[in-house]
Order: C-alpha cells, then sequence, then structure tokens
C-alpha cells in the first residue's frame, strides 16, 4: 500500500470501511429520490421545455427572432457556446492531467467533473447548430463526398476547425468517462434487488467481473485514454479562439487568445465543478468524500487560473497600446469606457477580482464563499465572452456600420433552456450513476482515510 | 385470311412473301437455347452477379417510382405567335419620359417577356437623361395594387362609359380644372378643347418665383443654369441638388467641381442641412426667414460695386454677418462666373438674386431657356379657393394632383363642390370624388412634354394597363367629347411642336429639340422689391426628402426604404431641430439598447393650427431658431405602405407659403426612429479621404493621400506587397474595379434604389430597419466633422478617453461627407476563408463571389468583414407576415418588378453586392457570340448607370484604355481601410474642398 506522509490532510473522513464507502455512494442511486430533487428536476426540466419552445420558434421563423443585426452576426448564440464549452474543460483536466500527474484528491470529483464535461459540451454542440440561418443543411460542414463534383468544406475555417474539435472532445470524454464507470454499474448491479434494475446495469458494465485482469485493463485503458484526452484540454479551447484569433476584427485579432482561453476555461469549468459538488455532497451527504480539501484545492486552481486570465485582460491592454493600431486601441478603450463599459467591468470584477479573495485561507476554506464565489466567477466568464464578441464587433473598423445589440426573449429562452437541459442531465444522472468513483476511492482509503491515517500515526509503519 | 384478297402488309411482303413469311414466324431472331446459354462456361466468369441483378432491378424500380412522382405543374401559356421583337429572356428597352408633376426624367425603360423592370437614364437625352431615386423607384409604383382598378363612382366600381357620362353632367360652366403643373402640349390642347378655367398648382410650389420670369419673358417658367460656365455658385435655400428646380443638375455640378484650379466653388447659406448644403464648401446657418436678408445684402455690396441702387433690408444677425459679406466679396471678385440661386418661393428673394446675377453678368444664370416643370399658380389657386368660398365654382376637376392633402384650405372646402378626379388611385382627393378616373401609369401611357424651352419628350407605353386605365391625355380628351386614341393626340402634337424628329425616330430616342421660343428680354424693377424682417420666435418651415419628394411614390416601398441622404433615417417624417433648440424645448434622441433610435415628440402649433405627436430629429447644421418637417408623409389614402407614415407638414403649413412663426411644446410620447446609422462621425480615421484645393494643388501626393506601409526586412511596404497568400491570376483574364470619387458623389441615393431593384434587394420595412437589419447592398455613409479631432487633443492635452468620447459628437456646424459602400471585393477577402463551407469564394476577375445555394448562414463571413457590408436574411421576406405590407415580393403585382436574372434569396443565407455580375456574364457572352473583345463601356453595373454625377466607374483594369485604369492611377486614389491588408477592387477618389 502506498505511503502518504502524515503532513498530507486526508481525503476521506470518518471511520469509513470498504462497504460503507459502498453503501454512501449506492445510496442514492439504490433510495427514492428526495423531495429537493423532484422540485430541482421539474425547474430545471421547465426551463428545459422553455429553452425546446425558443429553438423550434428560431428553426421555424428564423434568426431575425433573436437580436442580432446586420453589424453584431453574432452575440448570446457564440457567446453561450464558448461559455459551455469553457465549463466543459474542467472534466478533462481533473480526470486525465490531474491523473497523470497522480493527484489522489481528483478521485473524489471527476466521475461528476466528467459528468458535467458531457452535458456542458452538449449544450455548447447545440448552438453551433441553431446559429446557423439553414439548419437543415448543417451536415454541410462535415466532408461528405457528394454529388456535387468539387464541392467541399473550407478548411481555412476555423469553423470547421470546431466541428471537428468538438466533436472529437465529446467522443474521447464520452468514451473516458464511461470507461471509469464500468467497475462501478458492475458494483450497483450486484447490489440491485429489481431486476429490471439489475438488468439494465448488467448490460451497462458490460459483464466486468472484478478479475485482476479486468483491473489490469481498466488501469491501461484509462492510462491511455488520459493520455488522449490532455492534448484535447489544450486544443480544444485554443481552436474555439482561434475562431476570434484568426478574424480581422479588432479585438478579436489577437494571438494570446489561445493561452488566455484554456486558462479562461479551466477557470470557469473549475468553478462549475465546485458549484455542483457543493450542492451533491450536501444533498447526497457525501461530505466525508468531499471534503474541504478537495475544496480548497479546486479553489487555489480557481485563483491562480483567474490570476492568468487577469494578466491575459492586462497583457491585451497593453499590447494594443503598444502596438500603435489605432482600431486596436480604440477597440480596447471602448470596452472599457464604451457603451458596455458594464459589462467589462462586470467581467474584471468576477474573474480578476473576486478569485484574489482565495489568497486567504479561512475565505478558501469557507463553504459558503466558495459557492458565492463559484457563481460570480461563472458569470464573470460569460460577461468575458460577451465582451470579446459584442464589444468587439459593435464598434469596429466603420463608424457608419457600428450597433448595438440587446437581446430578444428568445436569446434569453434558449440561454436558460440549455442551463435547464444541463440540470435535466446533471440530476438524471445523480439519481442513475454513482457520482463518486468509489473504485478508485477505495484504492486510497487505506493511504489518505482519515481513521487508517490517524491508525498510522498511533502505531507507526509496520 | 381469305385466300382471295391478298393484302400485303408492305412492298418486301410482296416481293418475297417466303422470307416475310419466315421473318414473321422467328420474331426474336438468333434464339439462344436454354441449354446453350447456362452451358456456356463464360458465364460463369461474367461480372454480372446475382446481386448485381436485384440492384439494378432495385435501381430501376426505384427509377420507374421516382419517375413516376409529378413534380408540381405551374401552367404557363405559351405564345401562340412570338412577337418578333420578344425573346425570353433578353431585355428590350424602350425611351420614354417620366414627368409626375415634380420630376422630369428622359430614361430608358428595361422590359422583361413585356415588363417593365428597371428604369435606366437615358444618356443622349438633352434635358434630365440622369435618374435620381425617385425615378429609378417609380417602376415599382406601376406595379402597386393599391391603384385604382376601374372606374369608381360614389364608391363602387363602374364603366368608363357610365363614368365619363356622370363626369360631364357634372360639368357645366362653373367647373374648374385643376392640375398640377402641365408640361405635355397634348394634354394642354386637352384641355383647351375640354374649355374649362384651368388653374395648376404644385404641391412643393416655386410659384412666386414663376411670377418673376412671367413678368420678366412673358412666359411662366424658372432659368436653367450653366454650372459649366459658373466659377463660384452662391445658393440661398437653393437646394439645386435637389428639388431647387426641375433641371437635374448633379452631372454639371461633378463636371465642375473636378478638382483643379479652375474648381467651382460652392457657398451655401441654408436652414437645414439639405443635399446641396452637405456639398458645400463653406456654409452658412441662416434661418429661413433670414434669406432674403441675406441676399438683400449681397445685392446691396454688389449694386454698390457696379454704382447702381441698393434696396433696404433689416440688418444681419451678427454671426453670419460676416460671412455674408465675404461672400459678396468673393461673387464680385468672380464677376460673371459667379452665380447666385435663390430657393425661397418669394420675388423678393428671387429678384434679388436674378438681378445680382444680372449685375454680375452671370454667365451660368440663363434667363432665356426656361424650365417649365415647376409653373403652378398659387395666386390662380387662391383665386381658386376664393370663388368656392363664394359658391362661383360649383365642381373641381382634378388631374394628377392630390390636392386635398396638401392644401388644407381646399380640404376644407371640399364639401362645397363636386369632384371629378383624375388619379391614380383613390387617394385623398379621388376618395372624396364623385368620379373617379383611373389614370395609366407613365409606364402604360403615352405622354409628351415640353420641360424646358427647346426640349420635346414623348412617353411611350411599355406594357398594356394592367387595370382598366387610360392615359390622362385621352381622359381629358373624352371629357371634351373627343373620341381620338392616346396615341393619336401625342401623336398630333409631335407633328404641331415641330419635333426635329420623325415619329419612330422620335419614339426610338424618346426625345427631341425644337426650335427655342424667343422671350421677351427686359430687367427687373427692383422697385417695388420689400425685404421681409426675419422672424423674431421658432420659425417652422416645410422641406422635401430625396426619397418622397413631392409625395407621388408615397406607397412604393422604396421611397420609404432609402435612408434620407443627411438624418439617415427611413421610413419617417421628423421635425429637424438644432441641438441647441432641442434643450430649450426639453426634447432629447436617445440610443436605446439594441442601437435603435428614439426620440421626444413636440406638438407644433403654426397659425392656429397644431400638429400633434411630432417626432423631433436633432440635425447638426440646423439653424438655431428654426425647425423643418418633410412634405408628402402622413398619407392616409396612399395604400398599405403609405398609410399613416410620417406626418403631413402641408397641415400646417400650405405648399405656398415658405414658413411662418410656430409654436412648439414637448410631449409624453415617445417615438421610434428607423436610423440605419449610429455613428455618425469618423473618429479621426481615414474613411473618407478629405482634403482642401491648395493642398490638392500642392500636388504632394504622397502627403495628403498617404499610403499605409508595413516594416519589413526588405524595407516598407504596402498592403499589396506584404502579401503572405498565393494570389490568383488576376493579369490573364479581366480584372473588375470600381472607382469610386467621392469628390463628385453627392449623396442623392440614386445609386442605393438602382441597386435594389436590380438585385431584388428585399424591403424589410421600419421595425427591421430599425433594428439595423436593412438589407441594401450598397449604402452611402454620411459623417459628420467634429469639434474634436486628433490636432485639437494632442494642442489641448485632451485624454484619450475623453478625445473619443468628444469625436463621437459632430459638429455644431458640421463639414458632411458621403460615402456609397458596397461589397469591397477584396482580392485577400477575410470573409472568404472563414466560411465553413467554402459559399463565399474568389473568382479569377477580381469579384468576390456569393454561393447562396450553398450558404449554410453561419454568419462569421459577415463578423469578419470590416467593411460590414454583407447582409443577412434574418426572416424568410417572402412569406413572413410581418413583411407582406411592404415587401413587394408578398404582392401579386409588386412581385412582377422582380429582376429575373437574380435569385431571390432565401432565409438564413447571406447576400451582398456581386457587382451586378448578372450584367457582367451578358456582356462576357454578348461579345463571346460576336466573336469580339469586350470594349470598356459596353455594360455597367446598376449603381454606376444610375449615377448622374458619374462618381462610380466600373471596369475592367486589365484593359489599359478603360476609364477606371486610368482613374486607379489617379493621385487621388486610395483603397478603403488599405492598412487591414484586404486588397480590395473598389477603390475611392479623395475628396476635395474649395476652401482654403
Amino acid at each position: 500500500m502506498h505511503y502518504e506522509s502524515p503532513v498530507r490532510n486526508p481525503l476521506i473522513l470518518g471511520d469509513k470501511s470498504y462497504s460503507d464507502i459502498t453503501n454512501d455512494i449506492a445510496k442514492p442511486v439504490e433510495s427514492k429520490a428526495p423531495r429537493s430533487w423532484w422540485i430541482a428536476f421539474s425547474i430545471a426540466f421547465v426551463m428545459f421545455l422553455w429553452g425546446v419552445g425558443c429553438i423550434l420558434y428560431t428553426i421555424g421563423t428564423g434568426i431575425g427572432v433573436w437580436g442580432l443585426n446586420k453589424t453584431i452576426d453574432w452575440a448570446w448564440d457564440i457567446t453561450n457556446f464558448v461559455w459551455w464549452v469553457g465549463i466543459g474543460h474542467a472534466g478533462t483536466l481533473i480526470s486525465a492531467v490531474l491523473l497523470l500527474f497522480r493527484q489522489k484528491w481528483r478521485m473524489a470529483i471527476n466521475r461528476s467533473a466528467e459528468a458535467m464535461t458531457i452535458f456542458s459540451v452538449i449544450q455548447a454542440g447545440l448552438f453551433p447548430l441553431i446559429h446557423m440561418g439553414r439548419i437543415w443543411m448543417a451536415y454541410w460542414v462535415m466532408p461528405i463526398p457528394n454529388q456535387y463534383g468539387t464541392l467541399w468544406v473550407n478548411f481555412n475555417s476555423p469553423l470547421l476547425w470546431d466541428v471537428f474539435a468538438i466533436s472529437t472532445y465529446l467522443t474521447v470524454s464520452t468514451v473516458f468517462w464511461y470507461v471509469g464507470l464500468i467497475p462501478d454499474f458492475a458494483m450497483i448491479r450486484d447490489r440491485a434487488i429489481n431486476p429490471i434494475q439489475k438488468h439494465i446495469y448488467k448490460l451497462l458494465s458490460f459483464g466486468w467481473g472484478g478479475k485482476a485482469k479486468h483491473w489490469q485493463r481498466f488501469e491501461e485503458v484509462s492510462l491511455v485514454l488520459a493520455g488522449l484526452a490532455t492534448p484535447l484540454v489544450l486544443s480544444v479551447h485554443t481552436i474555439v479562439s482561434m475562431d476570434f484569433a484568426t478574424s480581422v476584427i479588432p479585438g478579436w485579432h489577437t494571438t494570446i487568445f489561445p493561452p488566455y482561453f484554456v486558462a479562461g476555461a479551466i477557470f470557469s469549468g473549475f468553478a462549475m465543478v465546485q458549484t455542483l459538488l457543493l450542492i451533491v455532497r450536501k444533498i447526497f451527504k457525501m461530505e466525508d468524500y468531499i471534503n474541504i480539501e478537495h475544496i480548497e484545492m479546486m479553489n487555489i486552481v480557481i485563483m491562480v487560473t483567474g490570476s492568468i486570465v487577469g494578466v491575459a485582460y492586462i497583457t491585451e491592454l497593453f499590447i494594443a497600446w503598444y502596438s500603435g493600431v489605432e482600431y486596436e486601441q480604440y477597440a480596447f478603450l471602448n470596452r472599457a469606457t464604451g457603451p458596455y463599459w458594464w459589462a467589462y467591468w462586470a467581467m474584471m470584477s468576477c474573474n480578476v477580482f473576486s478569485p484574489q479573495f482565495m489568497w486567504s485561507k479561512k475565505l478558501r476554506t469557507n463553504l459558503v464563499f466558495t459557492f458565492i464565489i463559484s457563481i460570480v466567477v461563472n458569470i464573470g466568464m460569460w460577461f468575458e465572452r460577451f465582451v470579446i464578441i459584442v464589444t468587439s464587433l459593435h464598434r469596429d473598423y466603420l463608424p457608419s456600420s457600428w450597433s448595438m445589440f440587446s437581446p430578444t426573449f428568445v436569446d434569453i429562452g434558449i440561454f436558460v433552456g440549455t442551463i435547464g437541459f444541463f440540470f435535466v442531465l446533471f440530476l438524471l444522472y445523480a439519481r442513475t450513476f454513482p457520482v463518486i468513483a468509489q473504485a478508485e476511492l477505495k484504492t486510497i482509503l487505506k493511504s489518505s482515510g482519515e481513521n487508517f491515517k490517524k491508525h498510522h500515526d498511533e502505531h507507526g509503519a509496520h | 385470311m381469305t385466300e382471295n384478297n391478298k393484302y400485303w402488309r408492305g412492298i418486301e411482303d410482296q416481293s418475297n412473301p417466303e422470307l416475310s413469311e419466315k421473318l414473321a414466324q422467328n420474331e426474336f431472331s438468333n434464339e439462344i437455347s436454354q441449354a446453350d446459354f447456362l452451358g456456356n462456361d463464360e458465364l460463369a466468369e461474367s461480372s454480372t452477379s446475382r446481386r448485381d441483378f436485384l440492384k439494378f432491378m432495385g435501381f430501376s424500380t426505384a427509377a420507374a417510382t421516382l419517375a413516376a412522382c409529378e413534380a408540381p405543374i405551374v401552367e404557363s401559356i405559351p405564345y401562340v405567335v412570338k412577337p418578333d421583337s420578344l425573346t425570353p429572356g433578353i431585355a428590350n428597352y424602350y425611351a420614354s419620359s417620366l414627368y409626375d408633376g415634380y420630376d422630369f426624367a428622359s430614361v430608358l425603360v428595361k422590359t422583361r417577356e413585356g415588363r417593365p423592370i428597371k428604369i435606366e437614364p437615358n444618356n443622349d437625352a438633352i434635358f434630365n437623361g440622369a435618374t435620381n431615386a425617385r425615378v429609378q423607384a417609380s417602376v415599382l409604383s406601376l406595379y402597386d395594387g393599391a391603384r385604382m382598378h376601374s372606374p369608381m363612382m360614389d364608391g363602387a366600381a363602374t364603366s368608363w362609359k357610365e363614368a365619363i357620362t356622370k363626369a360631364q353632367s357634372l360639368l357645366t360652366e362653373n367647373s374648374v380644372l385643376l392640375t398640377r403643373t402641365v408640361i405635355s402640349p397634348a394634354l394642354k390642347s386637352a384641355i383647351a378643347k375640354l374649355g374649362l378655367r384651368h388653374v395648376s398648382v404644385d404641391a412643393v410650389s416655386q410659384s412666386n418665383r414663376a411670377d418673376v420670369y412671367e413678368a420678366l419673358t412673358g412666359v411662366r417658367g424658372l432659368p436653367t443654369v450653366e454650372l459649366a460656365k459658373a466659377r463660384l455658385v452662391f445658393a440661398v435655400g437653393a437646394d439645386f441638388l435637389g428639388d431647387w428646380g426641375g433641371e437635374n443638375l448633379n452631372s454639371a455640378y461633378a463636371a465642375a467641381r473636378k478638382p483643379g484650379s479652375d474648381m467651382l466653388r460652392h457657398i451655401q447659406a441654408e436652414s437645414g442641412l439639405s443635399l446641396s448644403g452637405a456639398n458645400a464648401d463653406v456654409r452658412i446657418k441662416a434661418k429661413v426667414s433670414e434669406y432674403e436678408s441675406v441676399l438683400a445684402h449681397v445685392y446691396n455690396k454688389v449694386a454698390n460695386a457696379v454704382g447702381v441702387a441698393t434696396v433696404s433690408a433689416p440688418a444681419l444677425r451678427e454671426d453670419i454677418k460676416l460671412s455674408v459679406e465675404g461672400v459678396a466679396n468673393e461673387l464680385i471678385a468672380a464677376g460673371s462666373g459667379s452665380l447666385v440661386l435663390n430657393g425661397l418661393n418669394s420675388a423678393t428673394a428671387e429678384k434679388l438674386a436674378a438681378k445680382t446675377n444680372e449685375l454680375l453678368a452671370s454667365e451660368a444664370f440663363n434667363t432665356s431657356r426656361l424650365d417649365f416643370t415647376a409653373s403652378g399658380s398659387d395666386t390662380d389657386f387662391a383665386a381658386l379657393l376664393e370663388d368656392i368660398k363664394s359658391g362661383d365654382v360649383t365642381s373641381v376637376v382634378t388631374l394628377d394632383t392630390n390636392v386635398l392633402h396638401f392644401s388644407s384650405a381646399m380640404a376644407s372646402l371640399a364639401e362645397k363642390v363636386s369632384l371629378v378626379s383624375i388619379a391614380d388611385r383613390l387617394d385623398e382627393t379621388a376618395s372624396k370624388a364623385a368620379v373617379a378616373l383611373p389614370m395609366s401609369h407613365y409606364l402604360e401611357a403615352w405622354t409628351d412634354a415640353a420641360p424646358a424651352s427647346g426640349v420635346y419628350a414623348v412617353g411611350q407605353p411599355t406594357i398594356s394597363p394592367l387595370f382598366d386605365s387610360k392615359s390622362a391625355v385621352e381622359i381629358v380628351n373624352t371629357l371634351a367629347g373627343g373620341s381620338e386614341s392616346a396615341v393619336e393626340l401625342i401623336k398630333a402634337s409631335a407633328t404641331s411642336e415641330n419635333a426635329s424628329k420623325a415619329w419612330n425616330a422620335l419614339l426610338h430616342d424618346g426625345f427631341a429639340d425644337v426650335a427655342i421660343e424667343e422671350v421677351a428680354t427686359g430687367t427687373l424693377d427692383m422697385s417695388d422689391v420689400a425685404v421681409s424682417a426675419p422672424l423674431k420666435g421658432l420659425e417652422f418651415y416645410t422641406y422635401t426628402k430625396a426619397g418622397m419628394g413631392a409625395g407621388s411614390n408615397a406607397n412604393n416601398p422604396w421611397t420609404y426604404e432609402l435612408p434620407d441622404p443627411v438624418t439617415r433615417l427611413s421610413w419617417d417624417n421628423y421635425v429637424v431641430m438644432s441641438a441647441a433648440d432641442a434643450v430649450a424645448y426639453g426634447v432629447e434622441v436617445k440610443a436605446q439598447s439594441n442601437g435603435s433610435m428614439n426620440g421626444n415628440t413636440i406638438n407644433i402649433t403654426v397659425d392656429g393650427t397644431t400638429l400633434e405627436n411630432v417626432p423631433v430629429w436633432i440635425q447638426p447644421g440646423q439653424t438655431q431658431g428654426s425647425i423643418g418637417l418633410a412634405v408628402g408623409f402622413g398619407r392616409t389614402e396612399a395604400g398599405k405602405v403609405g398609410n399613416n407614415v410620417g406626418v403631413n407638414a402641408n397641415s400646417l403649413l400650405a405648399p405656398a407659403v415658405s414658413y411662418a412663426e410656430a409654436t412648439v411644446v414637448a410631449t409624453e410620447v415617445e417615438h421610434g426612429f428607423a436610423s440605419v446609422q449610429l455613428a455618425h462621425t469618423m473618429m479621426g480615421r481615414k474613411i473618407v479621404n478629405e482634403i482642401n484645393l491648395p493642398t490638392f494643388l500642392s500636388g504632394n501626393a504622397k502627403e495628403w493621400n498617404e499610403k499605409p506601409t508595413f516594416e519589413s526586412y526588405k524595407g516598407p511596404l504596402t498592403s499589396f506587397e506584404a502579401n503572405l497568400w498565393d494570389d490568383q491570376d488576376h493579369e490573364t483574364s479581366h480584372m473588375w474595379n470600381m472607382s469610386i470619387d467621392l469628390n463628385s458623389c453627392t449623396g442623392c441615393g440614386a445609386c442605393v434604389v438602382a441597386c435594389s431593384l436590380e438585385n431584388n434587394v428585399p424591403v424589410v420595412g421600419k421595425d427591421e430597419v430599425r433594428r439595423h437589419r436593412d438589407m441594401h447592398w450598397l449604402r452611402i455613409d454620411r459623417y459628420y466633422s467634429s469639434d474634436m479631432t486628433k490636432e485639437v487633443a494632442e494642442e489641448e492635452g485632451v485624454g484619450a478617453i475623453e478625445k473619443y468620447a468628444k469625436m463621437e459628437v459632430p459638429s455644431e456646424s458640421p463639414s458632411v461627407v458621403f460615402q456609397p459602400v458596397m461589397c469591397q471585393h477584396c482580392n485577400h477577402a477575410p470573409c472568404e476563408t472563414v466560411c465553413p463551407v467554402g459559399a463565399t469564394v474568389h473568382s479569377r476577375e477580381g469579384l468576390n463571389h456569393m454561393a447562396y445555394n450553398r450558404c449554410i448562414g453561419t454568419r462569421y463571413c459577415a463578423n469578419n468583414c470590416p467593411y460590414k457590408v454583407r447582409r443577412f436574411n434574418w426572416f424568410n421576406y417572402q412569406v413572413n407576415d410581418k413583411f407582406t405590407d411592404v415587401n413587394p415580393s408578398q404582392d401579386d403585382y409588386g412581385r412582377m418588378v422582380l429582376n429575373p436574372d437574380v435569385t431571390v434569396r432565401a432565409r438564413g443565407v447571406i447576400e451582398k453586392c456581386s457587382l451586378c455580375i448578372q450584367r457582367i456574364q451578358l456582356g462576357k457572352l454578348e461579345a463571346k457570340k460576336d466573336g469580339r473583345q469586350l470594349t470598356d463601356g459596353e455594360f455597367t453595373t446598376a449603381c454606376a448607370q444610375a449615377c448622374g454625377s458619374g462618381a462610380i466607374v466600373f471596369g475592367d483594369v486589365n484593359n489599359p484604355k478603360s476609364e477606371v485604369s486610368h482613374l486607379k492611377q489617379e493621385e487621388r486614389a486610395y483603397h478603403l481601410l488599405e492598412e487591414v491588408g484586404t486588397q480590395p477592387s473598389i477603390f475611392y477618389q479623395t475628396k476635395v474642398r474649395n476652401r482654403a
């Protein structure tokens, strides 16, 4: 068994045995849904339905039902797209990168983080589809051999790169997530009493038998997929940022975008994980597994990435001034002082200033404060995309074409709808999937479990 | 078969019966026995397997099934005998003339399959061959379903016979024929034949000015001007690029203002910012009520110099006194090269202007060649009103004049007379008439015109009347008891006018010279000149807009959709007010969160009459203490497009009155404007490159037309040299380029309308324009100068934030520039790289193509366009209910105006200027058929063609003889946003102002 220094805080609190872990984690799946779940699910489902209605209205009538105009041809649609993609980043980072770095604390949170990734990438993927004027021609973005002769996709277009990046990311994340789920599904299967439930989990667990060979393959596949997923963490948001960086619009045409977007994505992703897990641990009474140690770790990541993002913002401003390019200078001056100054300062205060509180140990271990900051950060990151997209477009080269943007109820409805859709998926997940990777968690019980650590301290190494 | 009667089935049957018999028996020759077939070893090697057989069978079944599904059949009726002159797909052109009481133009009508679809200028014409925005738009009025479909009697449809009988029964000795200005000799003879008292009155009156020349020359008309002979023009309230007279002066103006040492200098004194004022080198802000005193002061100064008697004039405002005196000195210095124009409908003002010209011996001012297009008489009309009031007139026949709309005095008397209306629709006047007789649109009618001395023009029908209507001349002639058809009347008129051309040649050309009628020459009597004192309080005046004019196209969506060149507002009329007055009256115009503009409204009271809730637009350059409102709006019986758009300015001020004192009160009601432009200044950027004449003459183009360069290891490179791309071969074939001369462009908007109709650009209506979703492929940006510039900021040490904030605010007395912007056809196009499906691609001929069929509507291209010229189809404009009232393509008649050569775009795709690729292709094909090279100027784009001032030149720069290739070498030439590296195919020519 791996030995862990007593300096490190335990990752599993309380006097837990293997069976305790199994019971605790299988409980939400096996017990009846609490009332609070039903309330949350109903709200999310209504939001989802409203979003569906708004999407159908858009498809039926035209993009004109949104608030866009001849100058601002993207606004909430692509803002939401980038925001959701960004949120999705934390899952892969936690499960893949932290796996490679052997960060054990990820084990309590990786399952939910990955679920969040997949669900948010689904939301993200919606927007490039529905923002098309002719969604029924959407398949034209795929390089499908066709009867039109030489007609082919345009490989110069960052939007096409997006198509590949997002679809690859979604596929790899889903596979990775699923592989991790197999032993846990098997655990539920073995405990299930209801024959239908048993049968379903039997199918889902792919005949897992817990043999040494199974475990060996499991570990290998996890490692390989982690290796595959790691570059994706960087590539997806890099490519998304290129939608803007390769353009000629002042405020978009910025080489700093790829690293800045990746940092921002991790930042917002961790904030979202934080939001979700703070709720999950409370409702499903998993405080022992997702404890203050985990929360503090994530807060540190938020603080670091928030600061990186802050540096990026300031670098942009500096480069705009230093470049001497008139349009660039105006674009950034206009961001901070123009008609959308409030969006810029909302972004600045949420993303750059608020994470700085996490320097204080007292604050970063305070659950309520953490929860508030996690929400604030996600609001800030939404504004970051809004600022980049709308304030760059609304005043570009020719003042004659300057304009403003205001969302319609449809813009708002679709955004709210995706939030609803996300929570519908997440709540269904929380009731049917083991929300913590218990099989993995059990591997650290004897090194990082509180009572084992205590026992170790008391009796020394044997 | 009977043995006896042998019938042969063919000659072979008879000559060789055995063989025939054998063949008949053996119908399937070369029969292969089954055993042979199956025994064939090669069969196994055959590539056709059982699976293939099933595949083929499946395919055949599917194909047969599919073939059985019929596509919906749209029935059309082909010609039984095709007219010789008509080939489907080939356009025919007819020369014609338009006169609607306001505009006169000699035009070419393009027809396709018998439908007029486009109005084009008649470049050979001797008078007004150019087309303005209203003339361009007029073709759509033909397809207006709101026109009268048949004669109407007491609100019900009736036959011509009954209507004429009824109308004749209403005519007595006390009847009056009330018309707009009549310039048609044929119509004049018919009117003479009718024998009624004839009064003509214009909706935009020049009556008092015409009185001066009637007294002077004996002929009622307005002077013509030859700008080519002028060095300095001083216009007082005369919007001579807009509504000053019937003469279209745009091309002469542009020609006279070609930069050089002999460039025409233009000084404008006016109240509201007009097109002419916007183009002027110097603009003096004078109230309308000050025009007379301005002219008087100039006159006095000139009179003193020449040594004739002066007139007494009230003192000028201190802040304009010096400038007016300066102008007078300049005029004296320019001598016979000077020209003073008056735009005020006042005999005093006109006399002062004309006399000043006379004293200066102005060569450009011509009172012996007159323009007759606005010669209605307000005096006659006033007399008529008196007679109606007193009961001396019992019935009135109106001819093509909506008098009840523009004259509230007449409207209040309408009950006292029985009305017979000859009109195109049941407008405000015809709807009140006992009998309404439908008059044909000019494209379905025979007309003639004598618009100016020495000019005779005819108009011919290009389509059978869509409704049961007749030419105006025929209706009047029938009322007079005649039975001649319209064509006979026009033919007779052409003969009696002694047109210099035979009938067929006349029809072919559309116009002819006639002998210029000698007019009396006298001198103006200045003894009765009494200059009125300027109003102390707030003055109210009316003016015309470029799109609406006098209002004859009031149900034409293009009229409304065209943004006003100066305010950039569409679908509205509104009070224009100076910022200082706005503060005083507590009104504001504010941008909304979606970029649209909202403003306050006011109640205006003039002479006891109040017009309520009139929106106010705060207009830079507007003279303080003076508010203006455009005429032609506020219609209630125009049709679904024009009804209830704006307010009727004439309800406050009759056309005969130029201005009046007004009181205004701000109201609580808010008004939404449809403004296509939100920012009005160039923010210190080099967008319109503008210099003053001395700078231009200094010849140092490197300085005043500096090309952006990029530092590189090879030294500084221009954006055309600093290149990372594999360029297309732009040398071998054609390379289409376009030059836009910002010095010639007057901003009139003709190109915008021409582009819309050539390219089936959808009309989207007020609400969508308000949301900045206008679909114009070509727009004319208008920028005001600002008091804050980079230089001022540097001098005064103003910080960047404050500098840019102040730069957004237009100057109170701005310089104005216009810049037509369409797709720049970048050879390194930012839009092309970002389209995921390659729907927008580049051609070797320098064009940026847009494949609508391939577009999936991501709008990435529109975002990445630095010029913001790409337009997205937000809705299905051809079907969506929101556009039923405004979009012609939703109307069975309106649809007929669509250009069959250009696709009507579906919802969800991007569209933009194609440089009229349909015209390029047609030109190339014609040349190919003839086996020859294309010649320069053989065809051009719709905008270039419509541009009366010749500001837009299109052509092949690979042809060294082409005009555009010479223009590209001009030292004034520059590319818009050249530093972005887009390498556009469109280039601009620097604007030069004739001032120090």
